[in-house]
């Protein structure tokens, strides 16, 4: 049995008043909060080891590289992947948004003829299709609409069901021959929802694509396995899944990354450099790690990554499925409209919902006069929104660190906001 | 209590029944703009047109929108042709919340028929209100030259709401601004 309310006394920032209220924090899809442990791993880096990585050759520095690599080592156990040297599969990034920016921005360069032929896979033209969904992150919507742009290939995308679903049933005719590079999201950001991938990364991979995942809001509260699943890409942040903020992991399937041409450049990822001649470049996954890397945070990920392990990646999921059962109960609510699937089935326990008559930023200054913190406004995905054909939404969305009983201060809260704003 | 000093006195001190109710039925508020939240809005941004204005009026029209919530206003103002320059006709189109849809109600009752000068003076004020961080202005003639207005005073000490209350003025301001250049060129 894991004891969920000792798990919860981890996190000092959950053990406060706001408004005369005890904190309850239910915006873990904008930032997760962190246990203690993440917090002290960053500042004992500092206190103890701090030196540059993977250069130098002293003592700390030594020390500082193999924790280092031995925090991108946990983080790819968390995800499934290769870790042993010669053989990684995870990236060190600045945030999931830098991943896939990474991500577009070598694909141009493929297109531009960089990277020779073993990076032609990924290289673009006019006629080639570029596909994602109506309910991705404006993360993933805009870098690749931005390729799209720059290589003259075509924007294309899945679209959602009634209930905020990507719809898998007209794969055939989104996904053609023509179609180079899928990303789609493995759980929306705004709806909750787990996209049904094996069919779109199987047509895919049929039509000899490349298949990008956005693992932003799956990492932090599902067991994924990136190597069972057979993802080409995949881009996530640190700060979701309990880590600091400022860095994200990007994973990429070893034949991947080694064909892959890098997308920035400096120090760090070169291994002969002339004034006359063409620079050879590292092999991954120091080709993407140009310039100082953020080690502390790095290494404090690393712990969150292994913390989320030993609580085991299954019961959190249990106990995160408890909870997704008792937020949905809003639905029951006079005038509240839950924006995506009802039931709590392939769902995670992020909960966007309308309260009719009431505007979102009302609905939020409500709720936190309470002591709650909830999301409100478009949540970075405005197609999504205009899917279900509203501007904003609230959102609530759950940790770890969550009982049964901020739920239900939520719900006691919801009920009480349209009877103020007298609708 | 918090450390922020905000309870519940200071939400209610936010949402008086004053915001409340003209957010329920706000004033100078018409259907002419691009409605955001449909899918075909995209295309339709390009084509906002001003619409025809009054007899020996320029009009002048500014588009507003808070990135963060989605938040829109479109005011469009009618300025007079003769001096002192007023602004005989003042409406708007738009979404938001209660703060933004009851500060560009009252906006309109406090500026229609108004000298351009004396609107923009009204601007300064509010502007400065909600600067305040609650404090409200120093000078009690100022606070009453804002009429109904100085009830945002309450939403002044939330950082997030300001420029709630701010986004429609904002488009007075442009707005005026489009219809004086229009006037000299």
């Amino acid at each position: 049995m894991v004891d969920f309310a000792a798990i919860r006394n981890e996190f000092p920032i959950l053990d406060q008043e706001i408004h005369g209220h005890p904190l309850v924090y239910l915006d873990s899809a904008a930032t997760s909060q962190k246990p203690q442990r993440v917090i002290e791993a960053e500042s004992e880096f500092y206190r103890t080891i701090n030196a540059g990585v993977h250069r130098g050759a002293h003592e700390l520095a030594a020390r500082s590289t193999t924790a280092f690599e031995d925090a991108r080592a946990k983080v790819a156990k968390l995800v499934g992947a290769n870790a042993e040297e010669g053989e990684e599969e995870i990236v060190v990034t600045a945030g999931a948004t830098a991943g896939l920016n990474l991500l577009a921005t070598a694909f141009g360069n493929a297109s531009l003829g960089r990277g020779g032929e073993a990076a032609r896979r990924f290289a673009l033209k006019p006629g080639d299709e570029i596909v994602v969904s109506k309910a991705e992150h404006h993360s993933v919507l805009l870098p690749f609409q931005e390729l799209a742009a720059r290589t003259g290939a075509t924007f294309k995308w899945l679209d959602l069901t009634d209930d905020g679903r990507v719809r898998t049933d007209n794969l055939d005719e989104v996904i053609t021959e023509r179609t180079r590079i899928v990303a789609v999201t493995h759980v929306g950001n705004v709806t909750g929802a787990i996209t049904d991938i094996a069919p779109i990364i199987k047509r895919t991979h049929e039509m000899g694509g490349i298949f990008v995942l956005d693992a932003c809001q799956s990492v932090p509260h599902l067991k994924v396995d990136f190597h069972a699943l057979d993802v080409d890409f995949a881009a996530w942040s640190a700060h979701k899944m309990y880590g600091p903020t400022g860095v994200g992991f990007l994973y990429g399937k070893r034949e991947m990354l080694e064909a892959l041409p890098p997308a920035s450049f400096g120090g760090s990822m070169v291994e002969l450099a002339w004034m006359d001649q063409p620079a050879q470049y590292m092999l991954p996954p120091a080709r993407f790690e140009a310039g100082t890397q953020p080690v502390a945070q790095v290494v404090a990920a690393g712990v969150a990554a292994e913390w989320m392990m030993a609580i085991g990646m299954d019961r959190l999921e249990e106990h995160e499925r408890m909870l997704t059962d008792e937020l949905l109960k809003m639905g029951d609510i006079d005038g509240i409209r839950i924006i995506g699937p009802r039931e709590n089935v392939k769902r995670i326990g992020t909960v966007a919902f309308d309260v009719e008559g009431v505007h979102p930023h009302d609905v939020g200054q409500f709720i936190d006069a309470q002591g709650i913190a909830i999301r409100v406004g478009h949540h970075c995905a405005q197609p999504v929104h205009r899917h279900f054909g509203l501007y904003a939404s609230n959102r609530a969305s759950c940790g770890v660190y969550n009982s049964i009983d901020d739920i239900d201060a939520l719900l006691e809260a919801l009920a009480k906001v349209r009877p103020f704003f007298e609708v | 209590m918090s450390d922020f000093g905000m309870g519940e006195d200071d939400f209610e001190q936010m949402y008086q029944e004053v915001i409340l109710e003209a957010s329920k039925h706000p004033h100078g508020k018409e259907s002419f703009a691009a409605d955001l939240a449909r899918e075909d809005a995209g295309a339709k941004t390009g084509e906002m047109t001003v619409r025809a204005s009054h007899e020996y009026c320029t009009p002048g029209e500014s588009h507003q929108f808070n990135p963060t919530c989605g938040d829109e206003a479109t005011v469009h103002v009618e300025v007079s042709d003769a001096e002192p320059h007023t602004i005989e006709h003042v409406v708007w189109d738009g979404h938001g919340c209660s703060i933004s849809q009851a500060s560009l109600s009252i906006m309109v009752d406090l500026v229609e028929g108004k000298s351009v000068d004396d609107a923009m003076d009204l601007e300064q004020l509010f502007h400065r209100l909600m600067e305040s961080r609650g404090k409200g202005l120093d000078d009690e003639n100022d606070e009453d030259k804002l009429e109904d207005a100085i009830v945002f005073q309450g939403a002044s000490k939330y950082p997030m709401r300001i420029k709630c209350a701010l986004l429609g003025w904002e488009g007075l301001k442009d707005a005026l601004a489009k219809a004086l250049a229009a006037k000299n060129s």
